[in-house]
């Protein structure tokens, strides 16, 4: 087309659109009362009601706080709109940090260093925080996330239902010091044989959240990736033999559902599950009989593991001094008691089974002792690398081939380690 | 064209029917039944087909725990302006583009085509950054500005020209020995005419808009502000699991009033497309 | 309005618009008629779309971490990176077949259910209805339902068991996982191209049908000779519609299968959410939409040619 009419009202439109969004608006960078907003990807109203109480506390003491608002956004959508509110402009105050995106954020520069404003804090105790859950948000010394939930992994046992199939329930096999894997498999598999249902269900993996499969191959002492993150360690002959293992469990002796199949422990379909403890509150009082023990122990003797999630302050904030005050404050000794109802706590000194068995009224003492204490205390965390996003999307699609009944079991994660180390040495 | 057609040839018909239509009814059955039972029923095996204890629960708890009715508005009323908006908007570019000959009208048509082109998922990061510049964050202004004059509107655009197209020559040679202007001829003689591609317009605009879910969710964060299909994602228990009764309820809720206006409305709407047919 | 038309109507008030010729000549009121017309489609495609499409390739040129803020020119490295991406071979081979499969299944189902439902026979409003249903049900539940219908223990399997068949492991499978994504989608959206096809066909006029009918043409003779020609500039609409809306599809994938198994579903616009949203390279992820966008702008284009070829009486 010549240079007509049109390309000058397209340019003339172009231009005034180029002005307008250029000088329209202005970003609120007021010094005037602090609206602090923190995202969140729980939308439940216990958890909602909890946080606006203790910010309404706050705020009583801080006048110069106007607002502390919680911004709810789904779980799927999490990443995706937080990540579009910093690319925009409009990131929020505080948000809550997945623990996969945990290397990304602290590595990353967005978050603002809280161990000055926390330990300065009034009453806060900071030696009071366990040091293996802080590990994760930690980078050069300097800690960049409170980890507000930190969540073992235990199995849940449908003692009903291993009672049918005439096993020994795990208590039994506990006091009997035979919780391992080996019986563990054969129970579950025996409880697909007698009573049709599904024997062990690794909650959320369904063949595609591989890294809940942690909870399965620590007992081998297999690893992910090694621990500077630089070399994949899913050739390694440990993890060959606990993926032969597991290989070997679904599809020979069925004691797992096969891929494509699902089984609900809390309706009752499976014998046994693992899962965080804070899905006890799914548990039905007039459902089975049930029971809370650790991971049963591997080859390499008994282990836990443990999912978390964490609070960063954005750096970028116009009130991220304000904002980490808050967050001092949500999370000092009393406030942290009050979240325990909901999530586990980093505090030791919170770390008891009576101060857990208010929260969780369903869990006896012994079973929080042992899975969740213990577990903390004891425990590595699932895996977690700079980029996990790629990194874990590479993994599962490698491990695809693994879920069909005659895979070679060592091809296949020889396959994933020629995926993921040109990442993994980046 | 329709033929009559012999007993057995109708059996046969209905037959294929039916079968054909389970896998368009059973899910949305599936969807109204089962957010009338209890958790552990919706996922039993084998499904069940009628709730075997009905309750009405998970309905109120919609509204207990979500400003429901306010939400239903907001859908309710940013699809309709939407639709109205959309409607003027493309009417009139759909008619100069199919009706009137102007320079540039080809690069000018593939320019806004090009609208049609673009998943949302491309362009929402600049949108947002434009729309916060502008402080209309947290506002239901991007839900209505960007479907009127953005990318959707393309479709409805392309929908009335190709109407348009259709219209025989002899209409505004009439009009204008009658004296009327362009735009009186459009306002007066073609738009009249098209209202059965307005209809498709309006149908296709109006679900656009209802069904809208990345948009609201990246743009609003108040709950008295959401749209249904974000609000759906509200409704979760206290470790982020969906709480499947309410979710279905309020899915349910959703849907049904749209089917009853397109069953009211569809004698309507596919006889006045088939009186003048969508000739391109 | 009425002050402008006077002014605009009559040479008159324009004295010094050159005597010889009025300058507004009814093909230039005309013309100005039409630029006024389409000013707010165009202003709105300029605002919403052509300048958010001009950042895109904007950030295209940079290497963009939105965590860290960095922000840095990179030149042409993401279209390098493009064309040396291992994926992107499987990745267009998966959206070729996606859409191929979506828009062959969906225009074919479409014009069946509109040729069954044209039938002189009672219920067709009924029958019509739960076609068109799927089209109004929010997409998370429809995608949710079919996800668990689709399982290897789930409602498809049991109902092809009492058939005697052993149905596969749908969404586990290289090959079945991409056609039960097809077939979710189809019967989500087929509503809206079999009414669109429904009302073309109620416009063919019945004494063409009953002429043919004298010449002893069989049934699928007249179909083919005087339902599609007729109906050619809908299966146009359609088509471009469907294909175009088959190059977007993006929820059913996530919920489904997340691209998997292996990269068998990863098709172009949930590559490009995984690279911008999961994986926070910005820049690549709109270097990704550019070609996106170049791909879709080519199908559309050539449609649009081949619409003299084969769509009947288009101007």
């Amino acid at each position: 087309m010549k240079p007509g009419k049109g390309s000058t009202v397209v340019a003339a439109a172009l231009a005034g659109v180029l002005a307008l969004s250029a000088c329209g608006g202005g970003e609120a960078k007021d010094n005037g009362p602090a609206n602090l907003r923190m995202t969140v990807w729980s939308a439940n109203e216990a958890h909602l009601k909890l946080f606006n109480e203790i910010a309404d506390e706050y705020r009583k003491t801080h006048p110069d706080v106007a607002e502390i608002k919680f911004d709810p956004i789904p779980f799927e959508n999490y990443s995706t709109t937080l990540t579009t509110q910093i690319a925009g402009g409009n990131a929020p105050d505080l948000a809550w940090v997945l623990e996969s995106s945990a290397p990304d954020f602290v590595a990353s520069g967005a978050l603002l260093p809280l161990d000055d404003t926390l330990k300065k804090a009034d009453g806060y105790q900071y030696d009071d925080l366990s040091p293996a859950t802080l590990k994760l948000w930690q980078n050069d010394g300097k800690l960049y996330g409170y980890p507000f939930s930190t969540s073992p992994f235990g199995v849940f046992v449908n003692t009903d239902l291993l009672k049918k199939a005439g096993q020994k329930t795990p208590a039994e096999l506990i006091a009997a010091g035979q919780w391992t894997w080996d019986n563990a498999l054969a129970a579950a598999a025996a409880v697909n044989g007698k009573a049709g249902k599904a024997g062990l269900v690794i909650r959320d993996f369904d063949y595609k959240g591989w890294d809940n499969l942690s909870t399965f191959w620590t007992g081998w002492g297999a690893r992910a990736w090694s621990e500077d993150g630089k070399s994949c360690g899913f050739a390694s002959p440990e993890m060959v033999d606990a993926m032969t293992t597991l290989h070997k469990a679904i599809f020979t002796t069925k004691a797992l559902p096969g891929p494509g199949t699902t089984a609900d422990f809390f309706a009752g379909d499976a014998a046994m599950t693992i899962t965080q403890i804070s899905r006890a509150s799914l548990l039905k009082d007039d459902g089975f009989a049930w029971d809370l023990v650790p991971l049963p122990a591997g080859p390499k003797g008994p282990y836990s593991v443990f999912g978390q999630g964490g609070i960063g302050v954005m750096k970028k904030s116009p009130h991220a001094d304000v904002a980490a005050d808050f967050l001092a404050f949500l999370t000092n000794p009393t406030n942290s008691a009050k979240l325990a109802q909901f999530f586990p706590p980093p505090r030791q000194s919170q770390l008891t089974a009576e101060t857990l068995a208010k929260a969780n009224p369903k869990l006896k003492p012994e079973q929080l002792q042992k899975v969740v204490i213990d577990g903390i205390t004891n425990g590595v965390v699932k895996p977690n690398h700079a980029g996990q996003a790629e990194l874990s999307q590479q993994v599962r699609a490698g491990l695809d081939p693994l879920w069909q009944p005659d895979a070679d079991v060592k091809a296949v994660l020889d396959g994933v380690c020629a995926k993921i180390q040109p990442l993994l040495a980046k | 064209m329709s033929r009559d057609l012999s007993r057995r040839t109708k059996l046969v018909l209905y037959g294929v029917l039916l079968v054909l239509a389970i896998p368009f009814v059973f899910p949305t059955w599936w969807m109204v039944t089962s957010s009338l039972k209890p958790v552990a029923d919706i996922f039993a095996f084998p499904p069940q087909l009628l709730p075997v204890n009905p309750r009405l629960d998970a309905y109120r708890r919609v509204f207990e725990l979500q400003p429901f009715g306010q939400q239903y508005l907001n859908s309710l009323y940013i699809a309709l302006v939407v639709t109205i908006g959309t409607l003027a908007v493309s009417a009139l570019a759909g008619y100069a583009f199919a009706r009137i000959r102007f320079r540039g009208q080809n690069v000018l048509f593939l320019v806004v085509l090009a609208g049609l082109l673009i998943p949302s998922e491309v362009t929402i990061v600049p949108l947002f950054q434009m729309f916060f510049k502008l402080g209309l964050i947290n506002t239901h202004w991007p839900l209505i500005l960007v479907p009127i004059f953005g990318a959707p509107s393309v479709l409805a655009t392309f929908i009335m020209r190709q109407f348009f197209i259709s219209l025989p020559g002899e209409l505004e040679e009439a009009a204008r020995v009658d004296g009327l202007g362009r735009f009186a001829t459009f306002w007066r003689i073609a738009l009249p005419l098209s209202r059965p591609a307005l209809g498709a317009v309006a149908i296709f605009t109006f679900l656009h808009s209802w069904n809208l879910y990345l948009e609201p969710i990246v743009f609003l964060s108040s709950p008295e502000k959401f749209t249904l299909p974000q609000t759906l994602t509200q409704f979760v228990d206290a470790y982020g699991g969906p709480m499947w009764d309410v979710q279905l309820a309020a899915a349910s809720m959703t849907a049904l009033p749209v089917l009853v206006v397109f069953v009211i409305a569809q004698k309507q709407f596919v006889e006045g497309l088939a009186h003048t047919g969508l000739k391109g | 309005m009425t002050r402008t038309d006077t002014r605009v109507g009559s040479v008159e008030a324009r004295p010094t618009l050159g005597r010889a010729r009025p300058f507004w000549t009814s093909r230039r009121r005309d013309q100005l008629t039409g630029y006024l017309l389409i000013t707010p489609q165009l202003l709105g495609s300029a605002i919403f779309v052509i300048l958010p499409l001009i950042l895109v390739v904007w950030y295209s040129l940079h290497e963009w971490n939105v965590l860290a803020g960095t922000f840095d020119f990179a030149g042409a490295d993401n279209y390098q990176a493009l064309a040396e991406d291992p994926n992107l071979g499987a990745v267009l081979r998966a959206t070729g077949l996606f859409s191929i499969g979506l828009v062959v299944f969906n225009l074919s189902l479409a014009l069946l259910l509109a040729v069954l439902l044209n039938q002189k026979l009672r219920g067709t409003i009924l029958f019509r209805t739960l076609f068109f249903s799927p089209v109004v049900v929010s997409l998370v539940a429809w995608t949710i339902v079919w996800g668990f219908l689709l399982q290897d223990n789930g409602g498809v399997n049991s109902l092809l068991d009492t058939m005697g068949v052993d149905g596969p492991n749908w969404l586990r499978g290289e090959g079945t996982a991409m056609l039960s994504v097809i077939v979710v989608q189809v019967f989500k959206n087929v509503g809206l191209n079999m009414v669109l096809f429904l009302a073309a066909l109620q416009g063919v006029p019945a004494n063409l049908y009953e002429a043919a009918e004298v010449d002893g043409a069989s049934r699928m003779r007249q179909f083919g000779l005087i339902t599609v020609p007729l109906i050619s500039p809908t299966i146009l609409l359609t088509s471009i519609i469907t294909v175009v809306g088959s190059l977007q599809v993006f929820a059913q994938i996530a919920v489904l299968t997340q691209g998997g198994p292996g990269t068998s579903t990863t098709v172009l616009v949930y590559y490009l959410y995984q690279q911008a949203f999961q994986f926070h390279h910005f820049g690549y992820g709109a270097t990704l939409s550019i070609l996106l966008f170049v791909i879709v702008l080519a199908l559309t284009v050539l449609q649009w040619q081949m619409r003299k070829r084969w769509v009947f009486h288009e101007s």
